[in-house]
């Protein structure tokens, strides 16, 4: 009950607020003499700054105490009074009729507890750039609980489906799924899911770079030009044309055209002015600052096949989204042979039989007359296995090959602590925050899944 | 309980109406997959037909094939381990055709399962999925075969569970199995199997979970069910008193063959076979004093036993697997070669030896439209 209360409230509390924490600050934009520039509208103008958790002062603000600890040594509190802004020093320097200078230099004193109020941004201290760790904390939060719901979620699907296909199949069939299941077991988990991370990785950089691409694009182009309806071009050809000297001919003239039209279709709408549509002359230009056949179409290659722009904000989802499929795809493994053994114990079963008797065709009785028999176990499962999908997001993070910084998670927040521990001073509030809320949070979870567990156990007489 | 004592109204049967059979089985062999052993023949050449309207009550112990015959009509052996060797299972549908269970596609018999042949199971405790309604399976099995809107299927639900005397039905399609008694959880079974409307009813001793009591009133109501219906019911069961009181027809069944066929009032007077015998003396009877009961055992060893039948000079001989064959045994090329079912008696089958005898008998195939005069079909009628 205590579980389900906290962990209701950590969900409501990380997943709540990552939209506002993964939004980006507005900064004023200011003009050469410091002064605030106005929109069209006469509103003061803000340009987009970085996200909210990655925002601080790498000189000013690092490695700041929590707000509320009492043993800050004159240095801090002074760095403290600064990170409070300027509009808030100003109106206590005029109600303690004193200069702003000596609000700054407050460190004790009624004017020091009125500033002291607005250390809210310090309430579990700062990291070694200057970045909240309550802000970082929650969406460390968010994107842990995320991928530990999402990858449960997922390998609870996979189990599932796996392992009633297994057990109704029945036989050889089954015999072979399971064999699988084994193998997978004997892994490393660790070794699949670096292996899962690594490779999905590589086809994200390759389907925004496109270099392979480019790379195909070029080779085949050459050899589509040096090749006669008699005899197709050898490897070596293609290498050998590629650099032989540049000089520019009636086909060399058409891929320039076709490269400057696809960069000025692409243009179309985001330049200011229309570019001006190329003609041959244009291609008569461009084609003139060629040395080898390569260059020319390399550079016309990057001209058809340019890089994608992909926004910093929807790479990290990515990101997200990879270790996510990675952990989900590995975890499945205990769910498909509980869910297994729990489908063979139910097909035995004469309700089976009376259904299968009733004329029920196959997908009906999966549907309507096991499933609804396998929800305590799935639910049982899926909330036990929450946990663990957070402990391994945190582990690989830890270990740096989760999520990336600068975006937080509770594993990564927790690997930054560790390195921070030193024994001249320990900046102890960067380790131990994180893993107080990953430990509770763990602690709910499987408090949670144990009560579930007894809830749907009917063995165990209720209380 | 006792028929022995009605040869007067024995010869006033009726015949059922349509003259055709609703099913006949035909040489039907399963066996099952046995590791590494040789495959075990559940049921070996089994021949027997049921007419519309007609209880035939399948009698034997367990593992003799009762309850295989009855899956295997609607084809529910899984194969693997299972396996239908041979045999045919011939099935007059509603339409007049008449099809073989064994030979139609899966999606023929998913049709005919629930709609034209039904079944109850033995168990009524566990035959229910517990996490629904009582009322949502039997809607569900309604809606299977019957092209109907979800309210029409609810009032065909409620009107099945008023049939078989459930109190209160609307509100009770609400409850789940688990809220019923057993007698309650087989009515529910037997409106679920009786909701469709089919013509046969595979009944797999649906009253050995229950009391006494509720026994003789699932009977008594699957009786009138049947008459209300026109529905045949092929009765499974090893109750023999069961079977005096509601069967037709009587099908004694061992190791997977049949070893004797007959009206239930002739096979009572007079049983032919060894075995079926040995099962009738082994019942106590009221009144009989004596230190211990009779064994099926002592029935058949008795010497003198296997040499009652008509013929029997000339060298017929029951069917007995555990002797050893006559010594004029004739074994026919082919698949259960040594045994011959044989119209012994107008009317009366039984299982032999297929000796010198009999040496070109054709196989028999049981044939009786038989059912019992109204009036002894419900002799004690307890009120449901």
């Amino acid at each position: 009950m205590v579980g389900m209360v906290f962990l209701a409230l950590m969900l409501l509390v990380c997943l709540g607020s990552l939209p506002w924490t993964t939004s980006r600050t507005l900064v004023p934009v200011l003009d050469q003499d410091g002064q605030q520039v106005l929109d069209t509208r006469g509103q003061p103008a803000f340009s987009r700054g970085p996200f909210k958790f990655n925002q601080g002062d790498p000189e000013a603000t690092a490695r700041l105490s929590p707000g509320w600890w009492p043993w800050k040594d004159r240095e801090e509190k002074l760095r403290l009074n600064r990170a409070v802004d300027a509009q808030t020093v100003q109106q206590i320097a005029d109600e303690h009729e004193a200069s702003t200078a000596d609000v700054l230099g407050a460190i004790e004193g009624p004017m020091h507890h009125d500033l002291k109020r607005h250390w809210p941004r310090f309430l579990l201290g700062t990291d070694t750039l200057g970045r909240s760790l309550a802000v970082r904390c929650l969406t460390g939060g968010g994107i842990s609980l995320t991928i530990g719901l999402a990858a449960a979620l997922l390998s609870v699907f996979i189990g599932t489906v796996y392992g009633s296909l297994a057990a109704y199949a029945g036989g050889k069939v089954d015999a072979v799924m399971m064999r699988i299941v084994d193998i997978l077991f004997g892994l490393p988990y660790i070794l699949l899911v670096v292996l899962l991370a690594v490779a999905s990785d590589a086809v994200l950089d390759e389907h925004i770079s496109r270099e392979k691409t480019r790379y195909r694009w070029v080779q085949s182009t050459a050899a589509s030009l040096i090749s006669s309806p008699q005899r197709s071009a050898t490897r070596d050809d293609v290498r050998a044309f590629l650099s032989l000297q540049f000089e520019p001919s009636a086909r060399f003239q058409e891929l320039a055209l076709d490269a400057l039209t696809a960069e000025w279709e692409r243009d179309k709408g985001q330049r200011e002015e229309t570019p001006r549509r190329p003609v041959g002359a244009d291609a008569d230009t461009w084609l003139s600052d060629f040395e080898t056949n390569r260059e020319m179409l390399a550079a016309a290659a990057s001209l058809t096949y340019p890089p994608r722009k992909i926004s910093e904000g929807r790479r990290t989802t990515y990101d997200v989204l990879v270790l996510l499929l990675a952990i989900g795809g590995v975890s499945w493994l205990t769910m498909a042979r509980v869910i297994r053994g729990q489908v063979l114990s139910l097909k035995a079963q004469p309700f089976m039989e009376a259904a299968r008797a009733m004329g029920a065709p196959v997908h009906r009785q999966l549907l309507r007359h096991l499933l609804p028999n396998l929800v305590g176990p799935i639910v049982v499962y899926a909330t036990l296995s929450v946990p663990q999908a957070i402990l391994q997001e945190s582990f690989l993070s830890f270990l740096g090959i989760g999520v990336k910084p600068p975006l937080p998670s509770w594993g990564n927040l927790a690997a930054e602590g560790l390195a921070e521990l030193n024994p001249y001073k320990s900046h102890w509030w960067m380790l131990l925050f994180p893993c107080v809320l990953l430990a509770t949070t763990l602690l709910a979870l499987n408090f949670v899944g144990e009560g579930l567990r007894e809830a749907f156990d009917p063995k165990r007489a209720r209380r | 309980m006792n028929t022995d004592t009605q040869p007067d109204t024995a010869n006033q049967g009726s015949m059922a109406s349509t003259d055709k059979p609703l099913m006949r089985i035909t040489d039907l062999a399963v066996s099952f997959d046995n590791g590494k052993g040789p495959r075990i023949q559940a049921v070996d050449g089994v021949r027997l037909s049921v007419y519309p309207g007609q209880t035939l009550a399948v009698v034997g112990e367990s593992g003799c094939g009762k309850s295989v015959t009855a899956l295997s009509t609607l084809r529910l052996i899984p194969t693997p381990p299972g396996r239908y060797d041979r045999g045919t299972i011939d099935f007059r549908l509603g339409d007049g055709r008449v099809v073989d269970l064994l030979d139609i596609d899966d999606g023929a018999i998913r049709r005919i399962r629930g709609n034209d042949i039904a079944m109850i199971f033995q168990e009524p405790m566990t035959s229910l999925n517990p996490v629904f309604s009582v009322g949502d399976q039997i809607i569900e099995a309604i809606e299977l075969h019957q092209n109907v809107r979800r309210a029409e299927a609810r009032s065909i639900a409620v009107t099945a569970m008023a049939d078989v005397g459930i109190p209160e039905p609307a509100s009770r399609l609400r409850a789940y199995p688990h809220q019923f008694s057993g007698g309650m959880r087989q009515r529910v079974m037997i409106a679920m199997a009786l909701a469709c409307k089919p013509r046969l009813l595979l009944a797999d001793e649906p009253s050995t979970a229950l009391d006494v009591t509720i026994q003789a009133q699932i009977l008594e109501l699957l009786a009138g069910l049947k008459a209300a219906h026109d529905m045949a019911i092929m009765l499974i069961t090893h109750d023999l008193g069961v079977v005096a009181q509601n069967a037709d027809i009587v099908c004694v069944m061992y190791a997977g063959r049949v070893v004797e066929y007959a009206r239930v009032d002739h096979l009572f007077a007079h049983p032919m076979h060894p075995y079926t015998r040995g099962l009738l003396e082994c019942i106590p009877r009221l009144g009989d004093r004596g230190d211990r009961l009779v064994t099926i055992n002592e029935t058949i060893d008795r010497p003198g036993e296997f040499e009652q039948l008509p013929g029997a000079r000339d060298g017929v001989r029951p069917w007995w697997p555990w002797h050893d064959p006559p010594p004029d045994l004739v074994r026919r090329d082919e698949p259960a070669g040594d045994y011959a079912l044989v119209e012994i008696r107008t009317g009366h089958w039984v299982g032999l030896w297929r000796t010198a005898a009999l040496a070109d008998a054709a196989q028999g195939l049981p044939d009786l439209a038989w059912t019992r005069p109204e009036s002894t079909a419900h002799s004690q009628g307890a009120q449901t």
